[in-house]
């Protein structure tokens, strides 16, 4: 008995997962809607991933920079330091950073939100005052991560270009026009639009694992940090996926 | 630990600067204490691997296979080889179309024994770990400290910053070699059968560039990074477990805390260590 319970065990946490997205899906289109909810949960989350998010995209954007144009100098194309920049930025760094951000500093609080109310049998009361929790508590999440993953996109972008666009210019004494000019060598709208893509669904993924993970949380303390944990290393392993996928795909129609 | 005024005293002029002025100092005392609690850290290793080696070793073989649902899909050692082959793959698919767009497809060999070396695989190590072996240790000791077994053990005459974090600053370091020799032997294998087994490049060419430009050197290094980046985490990850307080919502902060810091810290690391370790050449003749 113990031993079927225990093979079993992740099979049901995959199903639990996948029903309760199905459930957030549906109850998305259902009124009512809780607008304070989610307005207060985007707040949130922005508010836990905006310095993480910065202080992480200007490293990487920089590094990136630096290495991309020690091969470009050798080749003698430096001039073209704001096309690697370009494809760096917005085809890679952007997206992985908003990944680390919003798994890492928004689903981890999120988590441990959800999983404190659960220890602390709020959400048994919602069921009994009739309130479905899933509609109160995950469904204004689950949006919320999706908005704010698209904005911290953006906002990353912008940031790591002009990390990048400083480091270049004023560290590696690139001319600043040769470099704008480069940036729209090999990258264009589709790019863009892509990698808004991916940050949306990032923002939608992580956010549902970490509702799920903090709504099936049991155990004290120990559970509620666990329960984060596994919150970080699902997420992290699904979005590196999502990211693989979508850019195998999404490079069909960028590169020509 | 945080300076409250007494509340016997009258009220001040400027209550709102003196507001200001003592949120400053509370952090400025905060990052205080965070470096004496990693110099105290480091200073108990020797005590630690001394007196502790049973804890030591039961730590070494815990992170290596993960705990609870982590040892479930295969423990640290899959998720480390999952995520560093997902971004090895993702050299593949970026580097062999974006070079392909150029016309010198040819040169993905490079690409991957170039990028994957000196950024992308101490990255995605850097964060794998945080997430792994790292969360772990902060969820552990932040429930010994919400469960007051930290004071138990201080009453019990051990010493907790060697046993608990000091062990846990070592095992990491001993776990993540061999654990960083799998992250990188994933992304070079998932970039090579990204390039040629999915985008059809003949595997002779890819090899050819890949040794040509395989640097030994760059490879030592990125594992001198690694094993200075997982140091700081592993510093970083305890400190906040150690820590933790305000109930089990509390270990969930905590743990969530530790991660964004210790990212963003990894990153500089990465940028500090790479500038100083490669500086301005590429130690390789690629225009001959």
């Amino acid at each position: 008995m113990v031993t079927t319970h225990a093979v079993t065990k992740p099979v049901r946490a995959i199903g639990g997962f996948f029903a309760m997205s199905l459930d957030a899906l549906v109850l998305m289109f259902k009124p009512p809607f809780a607008w304070r909810e989610y307005l207060l949960q985007s707040w949130f989350v922005a508010r836990v991933s905006m310095v993480p998010a910065l202080m992480m995209t200007l490293p990487y954007s920089v590094i990136l920079t630096f290495i991309f144009n020690i091969l470009l100098t050798e080749i003698g194309a430096g001039d073209f330091s704001g096309t690697g920049a370009a494809i760096g930025t917005v085809n890679q760094i952007a997206p992985i950073v908003t990944v680390l951000v919003v798994s890492g500093a928004g689903s981890t609080a999120m988590c441990a939100d959800l999983g404190a109310r659960t220890i602390r049998e709020e959400l048994d009361a919602m069921r009994v005052l009739g309130i479905n929790p899933i509609q109160r508590l995950v469904v204004p999440r689950v949006l919320a991560a999706t908005t704010v993953a698209l904005a911290l996109e953006s906002a990353v972008t912008v940031v790591g270009l002009t990390g990048a666009f400083f480091f270049t210019v004023y560290a590696q004494h690139v001319s600043a026009g040769a470099f704008v000019t480069g940036l729209t060598t090999l990258t264009g709208l589709a790019d863009v639009i892509v990698s808004l893509v991916k940050a949306m669904l990032f923002g939608m993924a992580a956010g549902l694992i970490a509702c799920y993970m903090g709504i099936s949380v049991g155990g004290g303390p120990a559970g509620v940090g666990n329960a984060v944990n596994e919150t970080v290393v699902f997420t992290f392993m699904v979005l590196f996926a999502i990211n693989v996928i979508v850019t195998a795909v999404g490079i069909q129609f960028t590169v020509s | 630990m945080t300076d409250t005024v007494s509340s016997a005293l009258p009220s001040r002029l400027h209550p709102r600067l003196q507001r200001t002025l003592n949120s400053v100092m509370s952090e400025w005392n905060r990052v205080g204490s965070q470096a004496r609690f990693y110099v105290a850290t480091l200073g108990a290793i020797p005590d630690a691997v001394v007196n502790y080696r049973t804890e030591l070793l039961r730590l070494i073989a815990q992170m290596g296979l993960g705990a609870a649902a982590l040892a479930m899909v295969g423990g640290t050692v899959v998720i480390v080889g999952f995520l560093t082959m997902t971004t090895g793959a993702l050299v593949a698919v970026q580097g062999y179309n974006q070079l392909a767009s150029v016309g010198i497809e040819a040169l993905t060999g490079f690409a991957s024994a170039y990028f994957n070396i000196r950024l992308i695989v101490p990255g995605t190590a850097s964060v794998a770990l945080s997430a792994t072996i790292g969360a772990g240790a902060t969820a552990q000791i932040g429930a010994m400290r919400i469960n007051e077994e930290i004071d138990a053990l201080e009453v019990i005459g051990i010493r907790s910053v060697s046993y608990l974090a000091s062990t846990r600053v070592v095992a990491g370091v001993v776990v993540v070699i061999p654990l960083y020799c799998v992250a990188i032997i994933m992304a070079f294998l998932a970039s090579r059968a990204g390039t040629t087994a999915i985008y059809g490049q003949s595997s002779g060419v890819y090899d050819h560039y890949f040794n040509t430009f395989l640097s030994p050197r760059d490879l030592i290094w990125s594992f001198f990074q690694v094993v200075a980046i997982t140091i700081v985490v592993m510093l970083v990850h305890t400190y906040y477990g150690y820590t933790a307080h305000g109930g089990p919502a509390g270990v969930g902060e905590a743990v969530g805390r530790a991660v964004r810091t210790s990212m963003v810290v990894a990153a500089v690391e990465i940028v500090m260590i790479t500038l100083a370790v490669y500086g301005q050449s590429g130690n390789f003749h690629l225009a001959g």
